[in-house]
């Protein structure tokens, strides 16, 4: 049963005269992969951190399971399970991977002060559990070999997987993706957007900006397309990718 | 003077600064918070001392009411710049070090204000010899050093630990992980005023007086070389500092009798002091000693278990 998990309302953002988003009104419903695409500078990331609490919306509303989360800070909207992963990878470097994914680790008690001076043995479980998992999602990246090494010493694309690795360890309801794709190697790249599939099938739901058209298009089950802040047109992929109006997105008027 | 005696001071002064340097540690160390008005949570802990202790409350009261009072005061002044960035709290503090003193200087009935108050020692026995209130001096010292280290250590390697340093890499993206910045920064900031209000009491009742001059920001500076010193991020970093830099003090103290230099040794001390904190941050940031990964018993069964399959598949 297809239940409409988030729903942007009228939403702007601006810069000093620009509009960054520009009345934009969608619906993500649960179960699906959605996807967002428009060039560059088109407002996609700025709606994202707009949803996610970590920029103020101007205008409209958004609302996650029929809550208005409009003017929520960021963690408060994690606690309801909506998780963000970053365009450009916020590692935190001095700490080891494996380190960086048991932050992202859900309603963990050791994560209290006195819990975790005084009541040591309450979490013990949940913190190998949590590791568990966490080394779980790190062999399915690719990514186990390196779990000790600081996550500062990550490539360019390792550094992308961990990004979505955390966000996966967050278990979350709607994950949003920003470009998960982008400077991993391309048969990884296919490989994670199957696992985002294999993920969708067991009731996650992912909106995903990404660039890498060709992968986003196989796996998206409905696509948005944004120019200039608003969104211009949508649809499944292939209607999208058919439409001569996206073509005068991406292309110009020539 | 008695040399054994010289010695025994030492010890007591490097285990209180040892104090004060792992609250700045676990502060500025591990979650990032500049705190240049440390001071200021050294003089509420010697005061609250002070003014419990003659009116004959017993020492351990005092001792701990010191801390409850340091965490109260921090906690409150921490908390409008929680949510701003880290240099705003560096300056609100240092500011309020310096007010804090500015009071106490002008307020003769706390304690007599400019005059300063002699402090009645925690355990005095009748009779006793220097050497041996200096033997009891160090075991309360060190005992209370030991359980500050104790609670810290315990506190870096769980899971607390680790959000703190994430918090300290990247704040946003901490709190995009669902960890409220500014509560867990307003519990450390309270857990290192605590603890540096604890070594203020200790500082009081050795010291037997305290007047506002002991309270000058240099103290502050002294015990952050020490923790740059010796590597923030690191409990026994922090402990190394404190050491070095007690040594290197009373070194200065000696060599002031022995070598005749145009300056006094006792000032180019600081010049040192400045000269050595450029080159640690230009050579080694890191410190002495670097930044303990968080160790709990999950990563390690993770591991050990792992290690374990791939030999058994060999």
């Amino acid at each position: 049963m297809e239940e409409i998990l988030l729903k942007i309302k009228g939403i702007s953002k601006h810069f000093g005269g620009v509009y960054a988003v520009n009345g934009i009104s969608l619906d993500i419903t649960s179960g699906k992969i959605w996807g967002l695409v428009g060039p560059n500078g088109s407002g996609k990331s700025t709606l994202f951190n707009t949803v996610l609490g970590i920029h103020q919306a101007d205008e409209g509303n958004i609302y996650f399971k029929d809550r208005c989360i409009t003017n929520l800070v960021p963690h408060q909207i994690f606690d309801l399970g909506l998780v963000y992963a970053f365009q450009v990878p916020r590692l935190f470097q001095t700490l080891n991977v494996l380190d960086n994914m048991l932050v992202a680790g859900r309603e963990h008690k050791g994560d209290k002060l006195l819990f975790s001076l005084f009541f040591r043995k309450s979490w013990q479980k949940k913190e190998i559990e949590l590791a568990e998992k966490a080394m779980e999602i790190l062999r399915l990246l690719k990514l186990d070999h390196l779990a000790l090494s600081p996550a500062g010493e990550l490539s360019g694309g390792q550094s992308k997987l961990l990004e979505l690795g955390k966000g996966l360890m967050a278990s979350p309801t709607l994950l949003l993706l920003d470009e998960p794709a982008a400077g991993v190697n391309p048969n990884l790249g296919r490989s994670m957007f199957e696992r985002i599939e294999d993920l969708c099938q067991t009731g996650l739901s992912f909106f995903i900006i990404e660039h890498r058209l060709e992968l986003l298009f196989d796996f998206a089950h409905w696509v948005y397309v944004m120019d200039k802040g608003k969104i211009v047109l949508e649809g499944k992929p292939p209607e999208v990718a058919e439409d001569p109006s996206f073509y005068h997105v991406y292309l110009g008027d020539e | 003077m008695d040399p054994l005696v010289y010695i025994l001071d030492f010890i007591v002064l490097v285990g209180i600064f040892s104090i004060f340097s792992l609250s700045l540690n676990i502060e500025f160390g591990f979650a990032g918070l500049a705190n240049f008005g440390k001071v200021a949570f050294v003089l509420i802990g010697a005061y609250t001392y002070t003014l419990l202790s003659n009116i004959n409350v017993p020492f351990f009261l005092c001792l701990i009411a010191g801390a409850i009072a340091s965490a109260i005061i921090g906690f409150f002044v921490s908390l409008p710049t929680l949510k701003l960035r880290e240099d705003y709290l560096a300056i609100v503090v240092l500011a309020f070090g310096e007010i804090l003193k500015i009071i106490v200087k002008s307020e003769g009935w706390i304690a007599g204000g400019v005059w300063g108050t002699p402090v009645y020692p925690a355990i005095s026995i009748a009779g006793s010899s220097t050497r041996l209130d200096m033997a009891i001096n160090i075991a309360l010292v060190y005992v209370c050093l030991f359980l500050s280290f104790l609670l810290l250590q315990l506190l870096t390697n769980s899971p607390y630990g680790r959000v703190i340093r994430a918090i300290r890499e990247d704040e946003v993206a901490a709190e995009a992980l669902g960890k409220n910045r500014a509560k867990y920064r307003a519990q450390v900031f309270a857990l290192g005023s605590a603890i540096a209000g604890l070594g203020g009491g200790l500082f009081a009742q050795y010291l037997q007086f305290i007047d506002p001059y002991m309270f000058a920001p240099m103290l502050t500076f002294t015990i952050w070389i020490m923790v740059l010193l010796g590597g923030p991020a690191n409990n026994w970093g922090a402990l190394l500092g404190a050491g070095m830099v007690q040594l290197f003090d009373r070194g200065a103290n000696i060599a002031k009798d022995y070598v005749t230099l145009p300056i006094d040794p006792g000032n180019l001390q600081y010049i040192i002091y400045g000269v050595l904190i450029i080159l640690v941050l230009l050579y080694r940031p890191q410190g002495l000693l670097k930044e303990s990964q968080v160790k709990t018993k999950a990563g390690e069964s993770i591991f050990n278990g792992r290690d374990f399959a791939k030999n058994k598949g060999d």
